[in-house]
């Protein structure tokens, strides 16, 4: 819900005072909850992003254009990024599933998530094997080019591993009607005070403009 | 019954030939199978058939009936079938899909609907048994092999069926590992669980079972006790005999003792202990040391590693020679792969020097050092991926820029890949992509060929094949690192044992004199051959009568 929020009130600040400002205040967070190396982490990929992002506006449109754009794309990933760190995949499917998203759907989500790290061991893998041929796969620009090297057998398994997890989850009973949980999933007061809070947000933003 | 098929016979759809042909059996509550079987044999697809993963997840053509605690598995979906039949997966990896360890034994719970008492209750029980207890707010994927295979297993022990099944459940454990294993199997056996256990080596798991069948093409080809199966032929079925039952053949004595114990039982009973003794004796001398002298290949000095923050490898010396052959042992975690991934300059050393044909590896590229150090992974789809066969094995020459044309053939030829050579790797079977891989890491001519638990998972014939290949390389002068837990094998085709306990060397020499130093075994939790134990105990009943 609060990313729902936040996504719209980034969308509308168009100035890049406003925008800095919720930078920083998104940044504070990132600190406070002990995030700061994971995130520079996670900025490596999206300041590329944001860069080439920034070019391109600048190129099409104008500079103030194109810092806003940036400084929106930068906030808003910060934003995501936030959410999936500190929401563990169970509360995740937990609240899909109280908004009415079938079981399957939710399940597989909050599954899929947790098998990135595993498949990134595997290419890991691959990435050796293919090195011990003699496939000179250094880093950087020569994953790209040796890229059928790596994600040929990446897929393949990746394929394998899709089929015997299903036999392994239809093995414990995945299919079956009328399953039931160990933790009910239930909005709790304290949801209800951030849809609440997101709500009013969102109300004095639109309304601001406006006046 | 627990478990009855009638007139089975399944194939894949799309599949030409029928991977159960004809399958009769009964299974009674409470016993203890071992369903043996090399490559092909079917084995798996009858573990899928017991929950109705075939024919409901893979359709396919279906001829017979099975009958599992009753439920006529063509009438039942998966879902209402898990209760009474449960498998453990062969890759533990993919069976593990929840959040936590906890949640993954209560994932079947929550299927079957039970209450929250009742939930409790099982997964205390499942903990207890599977030896859980520290691992339970681990996200599964952080854990080790072994420990992952132990929740898979927790998992399915929750649902409390009559019927369990494991595929292969012992291929990548170490022997620790494994009498892990075989503890909670014997647990289950008392708790009157009937047991199959589907592997295509025997000796570890024999001691255990009631009853041996084996699968051969699809059909039952042998069934009873381990005593009558085993005194037929099951070298035609590509299954090993275990050790002792082969030494006895081999000797030309009757009997067939699976245990230590056994074979001085009955060497006592035929009167034999005596000339068996000296002649077994006579044949365990130890060999001549080895006898080259070339300059060393490899050269290993005081080496170090680290990996985040924590020593891995520590004081690592060690020279390989031209020619030779070693197994490098040590339990699951000790550094074996992090010392063979020095080898070829994947990773370099912290402390320390190796030198690689005399020179350094600490400034050399992989892609420089894989000319001379070739490396035959476990798992060969984790390399495949060229249009051909041929173009498969020719993509190390063609990278390293080294190709030797009549060379290339005569592995195709060696490697029996010549009918293969224009089909994609990928409709190839498991052993023929093993093939595929040998060759394409000899394709470069390396002196130095790095093999990682070559015999993991593949049946008799791709042993005796394998056998073959190590005493050819030997021939041509090159030099042989075996990783394994196969110590039967490493015992036999291995001049020389290299012991790794906790990052280090422990051990270093002739497999006879290491199996004899019980200090430094015991130190890498590993158990001597039974072979080896027999040639002990003999000395210790001789040393009594003397």
């Amino acid at each position: 819900m609060v990313v729902f929020v936040a996504t719209i009130l980034l969308m509308i600040f168009y100035q890049w005072t406003r925008l800095t400002a919720s930078l920083g205040i998104l940044m504070l967070m990132v600190l406070w909850l002990h995030l700061g190396l994971p995130w520079l982490n996670f900025l490596r990929g999206l300041g590329f992003a944001a860069l080439t992002f920034f070019i391109i506006a600048w190129l099409a449109f104008d500079l103030l254009t194109a810092i806003v754009s940036a400084l929106r794309l930068l906030a808003m990933g910060t934003v995501f990024f936030l959410f999936f760190q500190t929401t563990p995949p169970e509360a995740l499917s937990n609240a899909l599933l109280k908004m009415g998203v079938p079981y399957p759907f939710a399940f597989v989500l909050s599954a899929s998530m947790q098998f990135v790290p595993v498949l990134i061991r595997r290419l890991k893998n691959i990435r050796d094997a293919q090195r011990s041929r003699g496939i000179p796969i250094e880093g950087g620009l020569s994953l790209l080019v040796h890229l059928p090297a790596l994600a040929g057998p990446l897929l393949i398994q990746a394929f394998k591993f899709a089929d015997e997890l299903a036999e392994a989850m239809e093995a414990r009973g995945f299919g079956i009607p009328g399953r039931r949980f160990r933790h009910e999933p239930r909005f709790r007061w304290m949801d209800w005070m951030v849809v609440v809070m997101s709500l009013a947000a969102l109300a004095i933003a639109f309304w601001n403009p406006y006046r | 019954m627990i478990l009855r098929f009638e007139g089975v016979s399944y194939r894949y759809p799309g599949a030409e030939s029928w991977v159960l042909n004809g399958l009769d059996l009964i299974i009674h509550p409470g016993e203890t199978v071992l369903i043996a079987g090399a490559s092909g044999s079917g084995k798996s697809t009858l573990c899928r058939a017991c929950i109705g993963l075939v024919p409901h997840l893979h359709h396919g053509e279906w001829i017979g009936k099975i009958f599992v605690d009753g439920l006529d598995t063509s009438q039942h979906p998966v879902y209402e079938l898990f209760r009474h039949a449960g498998l453990v997966f062969q890759n533990a990896d993919a069976q593990l899909f929840n959040q936590t360890v906890e949640s993954e034994l209560t994932y079947g719970l929550e299927s079957l609907g039970l209450v929250h008492g009742e939930i409790e209750q099982r997964l205390a029980w499942a903990r207890k048994m599977a030896e859980l207890d520290d691992l339970m707010d681990r996200p599964p994927h952080s854990l080790s092999g072994g420990e992952k295979q132990k929740v898979a297993l927790g998992s399915i022990l929750a649902l409390r069926p009559r019927l369990l099944l494991l595929d292969e459940p012992f291929t990548h454990l170490d022997p620790e590992g494994t009498e892990g294993l075989r503890r909670i199997l014997r647990m289950m056996k008392s708790e009157g669980m009937a047991l199959i256990i589907v592997e295509h080596r025997l000796h570890e798991i024999i001691h255990d079972v009631d009853r041996i069948i084996i699968l051969h093409q699809g059909r039952i080809a042998a069934d009873g006790s381990p005593d009558q199966v085993l005194a037929g032929e099951i070298s035609d079925y590509g299954l090993n005999l275990p050790p002792l039952v082969r030494l006895f053949r081999e000797m030309e004595l009757n009997g067939r003792p699976l245990s230590v114990e056994d074979a001085i039982k009955e060497l006592k009973d035929q009167n034999l202990l005596a000339p068996f003794s000296i002649r077994l004796l006579k044949e365990a001398k130890t060999p001549p040391p080895f006898p080259r002298t070339s300059p060393p290949m490899v050269e290993a000095e005081d080496i170090g590693f680290s990996y985040q923050g924590l020593s891995v490898l520590r004081n690592i010396h060690f020279k390989l020679r031209r020619g030779e052959s070693v197994a490098l042992v040590g339990q699951n975690g000790a550094g074996k792969t992090t010392l063979i991934k020095h080898l070829n300059g994947l990773l370099k050393p912290h402390r320390g020097h190796l030198k690689i044909l005399g020179q350094e590896t600490l400034r050399r590229p992989v892609s420089e050092l894989s000319r001379h150090v070739g490396f035959v992974w476990q798992n060969p789809n984790d390399q495949l991926f060229q249009p051909t066969v041929r173009e498969e094995v020719l993509t190390g020459p063609k990278a390293l820029r080294f190709y030797d044309p009549s060379w290339c053939d005569e592995l195709f030829n060696r490697f029996g890949l010549v009918s293969l050579l224009e089909r994609s790797p990928f409709t190839l079977s498991e052993g023929q992509k093993k093939r595929v891989s040998f060759a394409a890491a000899l394709a470069v001519k390396p002196e130095l060929i790095v093999l990682d638990e070559p015999t993991a998972g593949q049946d008799e014939p791709f042993r005796r094949e394998l056998v073959k290949f190590i005493a050819e390389l030997q021939r041509e002068d090159r030099t042989v690192v075996l990783v394994t837990h196969d110590l039967e094998f490493a015992a036999e085709h291995a001049n020389r044992w290299l012991v790794l306990a906790d990052g280090q060397i422990i051990a270093d020499g002739p497999p006879e004199a290491v199996m004899a130093d019980s200090r430094a075994m015991i130190k890498a939790g590993l158990r001597s051959t039974q072979r080896h134990q027999l040639i002990q105990a003999l000395r210790g009943v001789k040393g009594d009568k003397g």
